[in-house]
């Protein structure tokens, strides 16, 4: 499935820079952000900040680049671990 | 190795005493309660779900945590354990243990025999009594849990575990002028709380824009203990401390 992606600021107070996680059909599955300074081995990478229908759930990982996330929404999108 | 506590400072004595109060010869008996000393370094597990022990351990110094794993792997911690406790004391009645418990730091344990606890119990019917007491109080643990995980927002959840770990801290005297140690990582907090580790990283950091925490290391300062209580939706009254200074 081809995601694609779409800048957006999140007001959550900090680590503002986000983005907007599109299916095939332009629906909203996910908003990603980008972690700042105060995450120790976790920043600069990018946080599964909320995520909607298969990706909606617990579980909210990181990932260490855009692609990384990508992959990993798509394997939810497909139903497979 | 044997324990040999000053009867001042034996956890367990004065864990039991922070919920109910003990005569001289059931001090006295707890006192002579034979126990194998051992230290486990962090992040190990003492007893793990399935296990049949033949002793339980009580928890002499350090922090340890009794938690579950889902199929996937997914770790939900469901008691954090502190000096005093005896996190699989139910394994004297339940043969198989239903959860694991593990240390978060370097921990001092005290291994006590079933045998031993039972020829206690049987002579001591009031230290049966207090062990009760002590399952109860922990039930009542569990069910303050579920209402922090399952209806408190991100801040107030964190609020309350903190507010809870320092009331229970402060009744075996690990506060002093409301500083404590607290060797608990964000990663865990998570694992607790039902938050992801950036979660936990934020909310704490919204406590500290706030003023209601101070954090150094591992030291963990309240400024105002009545505003993180009022942040919390705070009632110690679920911990059924005896002491009336412990719940502060």
């Amino acid at each position: 499935m081809t995601l694609t992606l779409q800048p957006v600021r999140v007001g959550n107070g900090s680590d503002e820079e986000g983005m907007l996680v599109f299916n095939g059909n332009q629906r909203l599955m996910a908003v990603l952000t980008h972690l700042g300074d105060q995450y120790g081995a976790l920043s600069g990478h990018w946080y599964l900040e909320t995520g909607f229908g298969r990706v909606d759930g617990v579980s909210h990982p990181t990932f260490s680049d855009l692609d990384v996330a990508k992959d990993w929404i798509s394997r939810r999108l497909a139903h497979q671990p | 190795m044997q324990a040999s506590f000053h009867p001042d400072y034996n956890p367990l004595i004065r864990k039991l005493e922070s919920i109910f109060k003990l005569t001289d010869d059931e001090r006295q008996a707890l006192q002579n309660l034979p126990m194998q000393m051992a230290t486990i370094k962090e992040d190990q597990d003492i007893v793990r779900e399935g296990d049949r022990p033949s002793r339980s351990c009580l928890i002499v110094s350090g922090f340890a945590c009794a938690y579950k794993m889902t199929a996937h792997g997914k770790r939900q911690i469901v008691s954090f354990t502190i000096a005093g406790d005896i996190p699989d004391l139910q394994s004297l009645h339940l043969k198989v243990l239903d959860s694991s418990v593990s240390t978060i730091s370097r921990c001092s344990v005290g291994f006590i025999a079933h045998e031993d606890l039972r020829a206690l119990c049987e002579r001591y019917p009031r230290i049966t009594a207090a062990f009760w007491r002590e399952t109860l109080i922990d039930a009542a643990i569990f069910r303050e849990w579920v209402v922090n995980v399952g209806r408190r927002e991100g801040s107030s959840r964190m609020a309350h575990i903190l507010c809870e770990l320092i009331v229970r801290l402060k009744a075996v005297g690990l506060v002093e002028d409301d500083v404590c140690d607290l060797p608990i990582t964000q990663g865990e907090f998570a694992d607790a709380l039902g938050f992801s580790p950036v979660h936990v990283n934020r909310v704490f950091q919204q406590l500290r824009a706030e003023g209601l925490i101070l954090t150094q290391g591992t030291r963990l300062t309240i400024p105002d203990w009545d505003r993180l209580k009022m942040a919390a939706e705070f009632d110690p009254t679920y911990l059924h401390l005896v002491q009336e200074n412990a719940a502060a």
